[in-house]
């Protein structure tokens, strides 16, 4: 099977899991994104980041069902998980972040724990169904070189693009932006310049959220809304930011959107290695990226002159 | 003259490790003033108890009113620091350095940003460079202009001649004090460089371990035998 579809190169199918790849790869770089933004300021990865989203999605189900609709409900949801974080910040991390290095990682370890037992409690322990802010009908695609791209997978990977956009705007031409790349760089200076660092952090982390809300909320329609969503997408969203450089927010697009199409062709050319292999392979390859490169690929090397 | 700072009982320290003893000056409006010390005298850690980055004991008081203890509403009550090391944010260009020197105006800021460019040419060259790219000169170039973008009442300067060619030192200060002269900025400097740092100052005191043991006009710190002992290395 792997050689007759080898041999007989199908251009359309090659389209289709492209694109299906980039969907995915969009959810693992948008939940990359946020963890990059938590470790340019804090330099921790905050391994409650996927938990955090999944709150939020959590929260649109509720919304959803009372009546607000798709695209209401998902912005709600991600200043519910904004708020959420940012206390999360000033009451839970600030207080310990200086003692050592360890305490802010069994710190978003226990976050991790409790937020998901949250979910349970809240929400219950069965499944849910999120509706998709795409169409989703069996005719909502259009052709591209052949192959039928269904809007529901397409539309994420152009809600990541105007995600980058905005993103860009925020840290190159506002203030904030400024203020959080600064904090980033240099705590105490930021403070000797007039910014108020805990604010900035506070906002570093809402952010991170507000993103890894919308990262979920776009997954669960597709995958089913439960405690479990974020694990597989948290790991692989930890394996792009890694990949790409843990400080830069292009890495982690690149990191993410590698890595889903890795996923779908893994799944789609290599049946032998699909399923439960994919991710190992996945993980082997960033492995000998990173022996080469350690700041991944588009990491700082950090040459300074003093 | 009326005290534009004025400093009283002034304790400071690591932990439980007591660095500074208690010890009072002023700065006066359009005044240079340079607190002179050797080593571990505790010329840092009154700079960095002035803007806040450590906790203190005793009175601070700038334009009669209690200075707030956070370094960012030390800013934005008029006193800026250049501190030990540059303090510049290595990873933004040079431009946005001076942008964040300026984050708490809203106007004139672009006049600021090519003011402080036709001071010091060679940042208008490099204003897309990274600031981590720059020499020790130019850091320090750089760490001056962005502290001065938030246009201070008061500047402190930190060892502005650490790790610096004489000839840049020079330049450094003369730009300082030209700022002094025409904006009516004050400035406080610390230093161990006793010889360009006294002749810069309207007024000096001397630091040793924590305790002021001398303080004059600059030409009289100059002139006396025990300071070109200990600073000067002459007598």
């Amino acid at each position: 099977m792997m050689l007759a579809s080898m041999i007989a190169f199908d251009g359309s199918l090659f389209v289709e899991r492209m694109v299906n790849g980039l969907a995915e790869g969009s959810i693992f770089a948008m939940l990359a994104l946020s963890l990059v933004v938590v470790f340019r300021s804090t330099g921790q990865l905050n391994f409650a980041q996927g938990e955090i989203g999944l709150f939020g999605a959590f929260v649109v189900s509720t919304l959803t069902l009372s009546g607000v609709p798709a695209w209401g409900s998902i912005l709600i949801a991600m200043a519910v998980g904004f708020v959420l974080a940012a206390s999360i910040e000033r009451v839970i991390i600030r207080p310990i972040e200086h003692r050592n290095p360890g305490t802010v990682v069994v710190a978003a370890i226990g976050l991790f724990l409790g937020i998901n037992q949250l979910h349970s409690l809240i929400w219950g322990p069965d499944a849910r169904s999120l509706p998709s802010v795409f169409p989703t009908g069996a005719d909502d695609f259009f052709r591209l070189f052949g192959a039928a791209i269904y809007w529901q997978r397409f539309g994420i990977f152009l809600l990541l693009l105007v995600l980058l956009g905005l993103l860009w705007l925020l840290f190159n031409h506002t203030k904030v932006g400024l203020a959080m790349r600064a904090v980033a760089n240099n705590q105490e200076s930021a403070g000797l310049t007039g910014m108020r660092v805990g604010s900035v952090l506070m906002i570093g982390w809402g952010l991170a959220a507000a993103i890894s809300v919308l990262a979920a909320a776009l997954l669960a329609p597709s995958a089913g809304l439960s405690a479990a969503l974020m694990f597989g997408p948290f790991l692989s969203a930890s394996a792009a930011a890694t990949l790409g450089g843990l400080d830069s927010p292009i890495g982690a697009v690149v990191g993410g959107l590698t890595l889903g199409v890795l996923k779908a062709f893994i799944i789609g050319y290599i049946p032998f290695l699909g399923g439960d292999m994919v991710f190992t392979v996945s993980l082997v390859i960033i492995l000998v990226v990173l022996l080469v490169r350690p700041g991944g690929l588009f990491g700082s090397e950090r040459v300074e002159r003093v | 003259m009326s005290a534009l700072l004025s400093v009283e009982g002034l304790k400071a320290g690591y932990g439980p490790i007591e660095v500074l003893h208690g010890f009072d000056f002023t700065v006066n409006d359009g005044e240079i003033v340079v607190i002179l010390g050797a080593n571990g005298a505790g010329k840092t850690t009154t700079m960095r108890a002035l803007s806040g980055m450590i906790p203190h004991r005793g009175t601070i008081t700038m334009a009669g009113a209690a200075l707030p203890s956070r370094s960012d509403a030390v800013l934005r009550a008029g006193v800026a620091q250049v501190p030990q090391g540059r303090g510049t944010f290595t990873d933004l260009t040079v431009e946005d350095n001076l942008l964040c020197g300026a984050y708490t105006r809203k106007s004139e800021v672009d006049e600021d940003i090519e003011r402080w460019f036709d001071v010091f040419p060679r940042l208008r060259e490099r204003r897309e460079q990274r600031a981590g790219s720059l020499s020790g000169g130019e850091q320090q170039m750089l760490a001056i202009a962005r502290a001065m973008m938030s246009r201070p009442k008061l500047l402190l300067c930190d060892e502005p001649s650490l790790g610096l060619a004489p000839l840049i030192t020079q330049e450094l200060f003369r730009v300082l004090e030209d700022a002094c002269r025409s904006d009516g900025l004050s400035l406080l400097i610390v230093e161990q460089n006793a010889n360009l740092a006294l002749a810069l100052a309207d007024r000096a005191y001397v630091l040793e371990t924590g305790t002021i043991v001398a303080q004059g006009t600059g030409a009289e710190l100059l002139a006396d035998d025990t300071i070109k002992q200990a600073y000067l290395g002459v007598g």
